[in-house]
């Protein structure tokens, strides 16, 4: 939960540069993040309703609404949640989270190893 | 005794235990959601309906979406006041955060309500109906079989309870002839044995225990009798086994044995059989009406009226309806069809849309789907030249052209009137229904998996509430002894916050738009 990518907020309450927290500054920094989150917002309702935003190909336009969606969470995660900064031990426990959700999103090709089942769904 | 590292971080780590603890239990939370985003993609890969796709009304989500951004931004703030020692504004900010956290879920309940109250009729052909059944009331939705005339009823006494006659109704003579039932008014019924009796639970209840040791008698009286008749049935056994496929040879010795022991234990046994016999004598006399499992009441009076939700029932014909635990009323079915006032009509799992059951019930509004369907398939064509040929196939063209509101296939008045007043409701036969249900889990996968992501998701933001709600107001103590402490505890619980909007940021796309 940083108040800015550049300026970690420190136990004390001073920035890593020994000043006093300027509360003025790190609340339009989020104000900032909040207004791209919602630019994105507005992006990923334009991919999947205006025609001129739409590719025409529905796989297409799910990636890039996907995608808009994991560049939000990646600004939540990094500036809103302090990734950006923090201690080696809460990169360490994420790595393994993010290897086993990815590995756990494609359990469904499971079933399409399953002959009796892929003819179903094929 | 003192936690420690609850300020100051902890040697080995770099962290406060806190932070430590909620980083691996977001990690867990992570793998939580990530499982059932997977079952998603399963489901939608695997499904064998049209996939809702734009089904969900965008704007209560999107609304949702920006206020959840709005309380990620209160939150951090509100942890950053704290490190700047403003308490005012840390206040400030999680009141906003809280108030993010009730309107969302206002918004959401306003949208769990509306699914949970409007229906979709499936018919036998694919055609599907969604629509209101009903609008005035509860009575008159479509889900009741109504019965009228009854004048006799049977109960199990193995069974059944008095449960039915909540979906009992008096005829009130006005425009709604099923009227409730005024508190405490019983009914009267007749056994036979001849008795008059207000048929109540704890009279039920008698009867049931008066079965109940008529029956534990009888059970006796045949593990007697079963006793006493084994050897004389072995002795049968073995005279058939002569003659059998693996025939052997008759031991007329042992048969004799056994004829003497049958004898001997008819003898022992008189006394008590006699006994047994007598004890159901008495019990039957004493209650006539519990001697058989089935108990067959005429109704003293007034002939009775019941309006019954479909899934209470066993099953129903034109002359009585069986409940599930076995209450049969005998009377005359007054109707089962279900009335609705679609406001939406689906043909895309129709084999013949031009036959399709839809323009049974709404000949009138044939021509203008069918007119709709050229011109979306014009459309279709020239946005999609090379599925020109193949259109047919195509999902998104299915869905624009198949899948049609009233309000696109009459002018405004008559689809308001089609969609609203209830006396142009049609009148579902529930023949025609294969499946009928609110849009609820039940109604399909995508449903079932939409209610346990936002539900579950709901649930997390009310859990956070509840936190970020404690610190907000007893934060003020804590602050004054150690404000960096409760800078730490909004920090964690931020954290929390920040990932149920995380989840959300990816509900949002996956369910209502993509």
């Amino acid at each position: 939960m940083d108040h800015s990518t550049n300026t970690p907020v420190h136990q004390d309450g001073h920035d890593s540069h020994g000043a006093p927290l300027d509360l003025a500054k790190t609340v339009r920094s989020y104000l900032k993040v909040g207004g791209v989150l919602i630019l994105g917002t507005f992006l990923t309702v334009a991919v999947a309703y205006v025609p001129w935003m739409q590719t025409g190909v529905h796989w297409a336009d799910t990636t890039i609404g996907l995608l808009i969606a994991t560049i939000k969470v990646s600004f939540v995660g990094l500036l809103f949640m302090h990734l950006n900064h923090e201690r080696g031990l809460i990169y360490k426990v994420l790595f393994f989270t993010i290897i086993f959700s990815i590995a756990m999103m494609f359990l469904f090709v499971l079933a399409f190893l399953d002959p009796i089942k892929a003819a179903l769904l094929n | 005794m003192e936690i420690p590292y609850t300020v100051t971080a902890r040697p080995d780590t770099g962290l406060y235990n806190a932070k430590v603890g909620i980083w691996l239990f977001l990690a867990s939370e992570v793998m939580l959601f990530g499982g059932l985003f997977s079952s998603y993609v399963f489901l939608r890969i695997g499904a064998d309906y049209p996939w809702p796709f734009h089904e969900l009304k965008v704007l209560p989500g999107f609304i949702n979406t920006m206020v959840l951004i709005i309380s990620s931004v209160s939150i951090v703030s509100a942890w950053a006041a704290l490190k700047a020692r403003r308490y005012g504004w840390y206040q400030i900010n999680m009141v906003i955060t809280l108030l993010c956290a009730l309107g969302f879920m206002g918004i959401k309940s306003f949208e769990y309500y509306g699914k949970f109250t409007h229906y979709s009729v499936i018919l036998h052909d694919g055609t599907v109906m969604d629509g209101h059944p009903g609008h005035a009331s509860e009575e008159h939705r479509g889900d009741k079989i109504a019965l009228g005339e009854v004048k006799s009823f049977s109960v199990n006494l193995a069974k059944s309870e008095t449960a039915f006659l909540r979906h009992r109704r008096i005829n009130d003579g006005g425009a709604k002839p099923f009227g409730e039932v005024p508190d405490g008014q019983t009914i009267k019924v007749r056994t036979p044995s001849g008795k008059e009796v207000e048929f109540t639970q704890s009279w039920l209840n008698k009867q049931k225990r008066d079965y109940r040791d008529l029956e534990n008698v009888r059970a006796k009286l045949a593990t007697l009798q079963a006793r006493i008749d084994a050897p004389k049935a072995r002795v049968e056994d073995m005279k058939r086994a002569v003659s059998g496929n693996f025939p052997v040879p008759f031991d007329a010795a042992k048969a004799e044995v056994l004829l003497a022991e049958h004898q001997d234990l008819q003898a022992s046994s008189a006394s008590k059989l006699k006994e047994l016999e007598g004890k159901i004598k008495a019990l039957t006399a004493g209650n006539p009406d519990a001697a058989a499992s089935t108990l067959t009441l005429q109704v003293a009076g007034d002939p009775l009226a019941f309006r019954v939700d479909e899934r209470a029932l066993a099953k129903y014909n034109a002359g009585e309806i069986i409940f599930r635990d076995d209450v049969i009323l005998k009377g005359k079915l007054l109707g089962d069809s279900i009335p609705l006032n679609a406001d939406l009509i689906d043909l895309r799992s129709v084999k013949d849309p031009e036959n399709s059951l839809a323009w049974k019930y709404y000949p009138g509004l044939k021509p203008a789907f069918f007119k709709h369907m050229e011109e979306e398939t014009e459309a279709f064509k020239k946005k999609h030249p090379a599925h020109a040929n193949d259109y047919e196939t195509n999902a998104d063209w299915k869905r624009s052209a198949l899948r049609v509101s009233l309000e696109e296939l009459a002018p405004e008045t008559e689809a308001h009137a089609l969609m609203h007043d209830e006396s142009k409701a049609v009148q579902v036969e529930r023949s025609d229904k294969r499946f009928y249900t609110n849009f609820s889990p039940s109604r399909s996968p995508y449903y079932a998996i939409y209610f346990l992501m936002t539900g579950l998701h709901g649930l997390h933001v009310v859990g956070g509430s509840i936190v970020l709600g404690y610190f907000l107001f007893t934060g003020r103590r804590m602050y004054k002894r150690n404000p960096e402490h409760l800078a730490n505890r909004v920090e964690v619980g931020g954290l929390f916050w920040h990932f149920v909007d995380l989840v959300w940021i990816f509900l949002f796309p996956v369910f209502y738009l993509l």
